[in-house]
């Protein structure tokens, strides 16, 4: 942290008062936080500006020494030829399937568990919530090889469905709807549904879901960009061209016998830009799903 | 019966969910317990129970032991450089709440965080490459020996708790700002008065207050560490144009057993030594930390 | 393995093959429902020649469906094991090393070929007695030879005039001189162009295998047969100590390569090398990516490593019939041509005519035009054959990176007995291992 010395340049004007000078004193401050952030962000930024540029050189420039960061004449040839030569779209449409449909999963399995395990205290519910929480802390790693085997006898390598085999449900997303369905979903107001003769399932529908809406919007999000980063999975659940996903096809991209830079880093800021988009439209979302995460306890 | 009736509606509905959860996640855990146990190897008939013998070869198993000593290393390095520099980072960017640019500042931290791993990687390869990379052209001009960062035994692993760093600092900063939006204003404002400047408030009193929040984000960020694979997997993967020294980590030492060697009992071992070791450091941190707390 | 031989018998292996074909029209047309085939290849660049061969089969089968996968061989080898143990679905050629299909032949994954096919393999005048053998086991026949991966020294012309050579390195010792000749350097020494790019990083049993190429000159193997089926590693010796002790002057002493130099096809296509042992598809890649590059083939000094790659086929029924028939296809005559012009992995079947191609592309003659008494080796044909290399491999890495071994024979052999035990353990644990 910066505090840059105050400055005591112009004492001469009487009226100077503490205050003026303490406000100047923060807005100098202020600035070099601001300058200080600036260069953070920048340089957090600044991998992900060198691959868009370098999806637009020659091979030629590519190579070149001292490295450019603009290039110097812009090229789409490397587009071209990936879109060309891999199922770049292909790939793109498999995640995006992947991550759609384990969302929908996630977030069906969560809102369900999440609320009965938060408004119906059974000590068999209990134990079963134990269980979950308990398995949370699993890496997914430690027990991928047994489910590999479980989706090859299921017959779903290189699908979607394989893919979705791995990402069903997720411990974190029941504990965090568990919560939220605790604090802000009244007793009273079940109870009041009930009286009134509402079945259980009416109430879940028509009562619980519209007022989760803002935490599985969150959760959502959560579970999109989980399954559209996955690598592990997907890498050894699909084995077919075809059925990549993205993370896969360009990691494979490379295995080549040789690498073209160039065509890679095209491909990449192919991926890159959308889910950048994506997450900036989608960043308040997100931001309030990983904040909820911290706020165990 | 009104009870009994709703119990019965529980049951029912968390039947399907709970299904699947056997199903994807309790039985594949069992089973990788079970698998670690025998000699289970893809392509022989015969299957044989072998008790513990796995677990022995993989003590006298010098790329597990390297797989391992990496993985550590990775993981702890991630930690240390992580936790400090987000809570900085948070605090100021909390300090700068209200300004337009902390919403920008948020976003940039936290793309890292979004984007695919993949694309991620190859970025950093090109800004490590030893002949074209403009990490090594920085250095030059400052007059500083180019260095081969992606083949050195120790810089190369440097590299990966770069990359791992830059991916987990914007998620340890969201969690940290969150932190510090539910620290109570009027201590801050009671420590002021008593004359504390900021930086002092901040080490006096946010650390200790966001105790559990460091606990948190650090069991986070060590366990993704030990999990850690895409990284290592891109940064020297098996392109023949001077792909980069192959730095061995868990998972990929894992996935190479079972899917190349075809030793899948032998690689189910070295999931459960990677169970145990994220088991041990969640207990560990949690223990340290209620027993500070008393304290 | 002679390659170039007889032409007049092609005409009427041709006459033959189109009788082949035209009964097997004939069957075709009585079984009306359409064959389906996948192809499995561990070679992407392969794929146009599969296309190719379902394409000249069209006649014969006008309702076959051919599907072409061809990824990366690490890839390929994975969901060969796993959709061979888990029984796939439809028929599937599969290409497979002789040394890795072993695996599956013991432990029955692998269909025997027809009767027909068999005699095809076995007949010496299509094949060398060698790759009918790494087809089969125990004299039955599970296989059909079609390519192999032959190494030779790819040189460029223009840096060798440059550097006063003439003809291409002899002897292994000649390659540490024109290595050192050929080297490029800035002005602080450090070389810009490698006088010989080696293997020396990079994931996986690559570099076991090239340092196994190069040690081979010198007569030493990482693993040698024992007899009775058994192995013993054969590098912690003399061979071994020359093979490693020339690595590590190349990098520590005269300093012609290093670890991040851009090494390979790659690098020689963008003349970033001066030379460097590879297989044929380098003729190919080269043709397609640096047309303009000058460059010759040479022969190694001793032998090279020959590892012949077989089309296998899974499945049952009319299906299976068509595999086989893929498989057989693929090596006739005219698509062979067509693999070594447009592909450029080397045809094992003798008593084809390549001139056609070869004389266009002298580089070829290296592959083909070997000397007298040229050795080959091949890997061995056993189950942990992969973890061998692997582990070997991450032993190298570490040698390469240590400037002390350099110039201490005691420690460089302290190190070969090191890499052989463990060699020795896992053929023990596998019993493979010589007693």
């Amino acid at each position: 942290m910066t505090t840059n010395p105050v400055n005591y340049i112009e004492p001469t004007t009487e009226e100077l008062s503490e205050g003026v000078r303490l406000r100047r004193k923060k807005r100098v401050m202020n600035f070099a936080i601001d300058v200080f952030l600036i260069v953070v962000s920048i340089l957090m930024l600044l991998p992900l500006v060198f691959l868009v540029a370098n999806a637009f050189k020659t091979p030629a420039e590519m190579l070149s020494w001292p490295p450019t960061i603009i290039p110097r004449d812009p090229t789409i040839a490397n587009f071209a030829a990936v879109l060309g030569e891999t199922p770049l779209l292909r790939w793109i449409a498999n995640s995006i399937a992947f991550a759609v449909m384990s969302t929908i999963a996630i977030v069906a399995t969560s809102a369900i568990a999440g609320y009965i395990f938060g408004k119906f205290r059974f000590r068999t519910l209990n134990i079963l919530f134990a269980l979950f929480l308990a398995t949370a802390i699993v890496p997914f790693e430690v027990y991928m090889i047994p489910l590999y085997f479980q989706a090859k006898s299921l017959g779903i390598l290189n699908s979607v469905w394989g893919l979705l085999l791995g990402y069903l449900v997720m411990s974190f997303g029941i504990f965090l709807i568990r919560q939220n369905v605790i604090h802000s979903i009244p007793d009273e107001l079940l109870e009041a549904a009930r009286i009134d003769g509402a079945g259980e399932f009416w109430i879940f529908l028509h009562i619980v879901l519209p007022l989760l809406r803002g935490a599985l919007g969150a959760l959502a999000v959560l579970a999109f960009f989980q399954a559209w980063t996955a690598f592990a999975w997907p890498m050894i659940v699909t084995t077919t061209r075809t059925s990549y996903t993205i993370e896969v096809g360009l990691a494979l991209f490379q295995t080549g016998f040789t690498v073209d830079l160039g065509r890679l880093s095209a491909a990449s800021a192919t991926v890159l830009i959308p889910s950048i988009l994506l997450f900036v439209i989608l960043r308040r979302n997100f931001v309030q799903g990983v904040a909820s995460t911290g706020l165990k306890e | 019966m009104l009870k009994r009736k709703r119990w019965i509606f529980a049951i029912l509905a968390i039947l399907p969910t709970l299904a699947i959860f056997a199903y994807v996640r309790l039985y594949p855990i069992a089973d990788t317990l079970r698998l670690s146990l025998f000699k289970w190897d893809i392509l022989s008939k015969n299957k044989p129970f072998v008790g513990l013998a796995n677990f022995r070869e993989l003590m006298g198993d010098h790329l597990f032991i390297d797989a391992l000593v990496n993985t550590t290393i990775i993981a702890f390095g991630v930690l240390i450089l992580t936790i400090p520099m987000a809570l900085v980072i948070a605090a100021l960017i909390f300090h700068r709440t209200r300004s337009r640019m902390a919403g920008f500042y948020e976003t940039a931290i936290f793309i890292p965080h979004v984007v695919s791993l993949v694309p991620a990687a190859m970025a950093w390869k090109w800004i490590f490459d030893a002949r074209l990379g403009p990490l090594n052209a920085l250095l030059t001009f400052f007059g500083i020996p180019a260095q081969s960062w992606l083949f050195d035994p120790v810089l190369s692993v440097i590299c990966i708790i770069v990359l791992c760093s830059w991916q987990a600092l914007g998620y340890a900063v969201l969690i940290y700002i969150v932190g510090f939006k539910n620290l109570p204003v009027s201590l801050y404002e009671a420590a002021k008065l008593d004359g504390a400047s900021g930086p002092q408030s901040f080490w006096y009193l946010s650390i200790p207050m966001l105790k559990p929040i460091t606990l948190y984000v650090s069991v986070v960020t060590l366990v993704s560490g030990f999990n850690v694979y895409a990284q290592a997997f891109v940064l020297a993967s098996d392109a023949q144009g001077a792909p980069g020294r192959q730095v061995r980590v868990l998972v990929l030492d894992m996935l190479e057993n079972s899917f190349r060697n075809y030793r899948v009992g032998y690689a189910a071992s070295e999931a459960v030594v990677l169970l145990v070791i994220v088991l041990g450091l969640t207990l560990i941190q949690f223990s340290t930390l209620r027993e500070r707390g008393k304290a | 393995m002679k390659n170039r031989s007889a032409k007049t018998r092609i005409s009427t292996r041709a006459l033959l093959m189109s009788a082949a074909f035209g009964a097997a029209l004939l069957s075709g047309a009585s079984a009306v429902s359409a064959e389906t085939l996948t192809v499995w290849s561990g070679y992407p660049e392969m794929a146009p020649f599969y296309e190719h061969v379902a394409q000249g089969m069209k006649a014969a089968y006008p309702k076959l469906e051919v599907k072409v996968e061809a990824i990366a061989l690490r890839e390929h080898e994975k969901r060969v094991a796993l959709g061979l143990t888990g029984g796939q679905d439809g028929t599937t050629v599969i290409e497979l090393s002789g040394s890795t299909a072993t695996r599956y032949l013991e432990n029955d994954l692998l269909p025997e070929a027809p009767a027909d096919i068999s005699t095809f393999v076995k007949d010496p005048k299509n094949f060398d007695k060698f790759f009918s053998d790494t087809a089969g086991k125990g004299g039955k026949i599970y296989g059909v030879p079609l390519f192999r991966g032959q190494g030779a020294l790819y040189y460029n012309t223009d840096m060798f005039k440059a550097a006063g050579l003439t003809a291409p390195p002899k002897t292994m010792e000649d390659y540490s001189a024109y290595a050192e000749k050929l080297t490029k350097r800035d002005a602080s020494g450090k070389a810009t162009v490698s006088g010989w790019s080696m293997r020396l990083s990079g994931g996986g049993q690559g570099i076991a295998e090239k340092f196994w190429i190069n040690m081979h000159q010198y007569g030493g193997a990482i693993l040698a047969p024992a007899g009775d089926g058994k192995w013993k590693p054969n590098f912690a010796n003399e061979a071994g100590r020359k093979a490693l002790k020339q690595y590590l002057t190349n990098i520590f002493t005269t300093k012609t390569v290093s670890p991040e130099m851009p090494a390979d096809a790659d690098a020689f296509e963008r003349g970033q090398t001066a030379m460097f042992i590879r297989e044929s598809w380098v003729i190919g890649d080269i043709a397609k990516k640096a047309p303009d590059l000058k460059y010759a083939t040479a022969p190694l000094p001793k032998g090279s490593i020959a590892l012949p790659t077989n089309l296998y086929v899974a499945g049952k029924g009319a299906d299976a019939k068509a595999g086989w028939e893929f498989a057989k296809a693929a090596n006739s005559p005219e698509n062979l041509v067509w693999l070594l012009q447009n592909v450029g992995w080397l045809p094992n079947r003798s008593g084809v005519d390549y001139s056609a191609v070869t004389s266009k592309q002298p580089a070829f003659a290296a592959f083909v035009d070997y000397p007298k008494g040229y050795e080959f080796f091949t890997l061995p044909s056993i189950g942990p054959i992969e973890e061998i290399l692997t582990r070997v491999a991450a032993q190298l890495v570490v040698a390469f990176g240590d400037a002390s071994m350099a110039g201490d024979d005691a420690k460089i052999d302290a190190f070969l007995k090191k890499a052989s035990d463990e060699v020795n353990t896992i053929l023990t644990r596998e019993g493979l291992g010589a007693k």
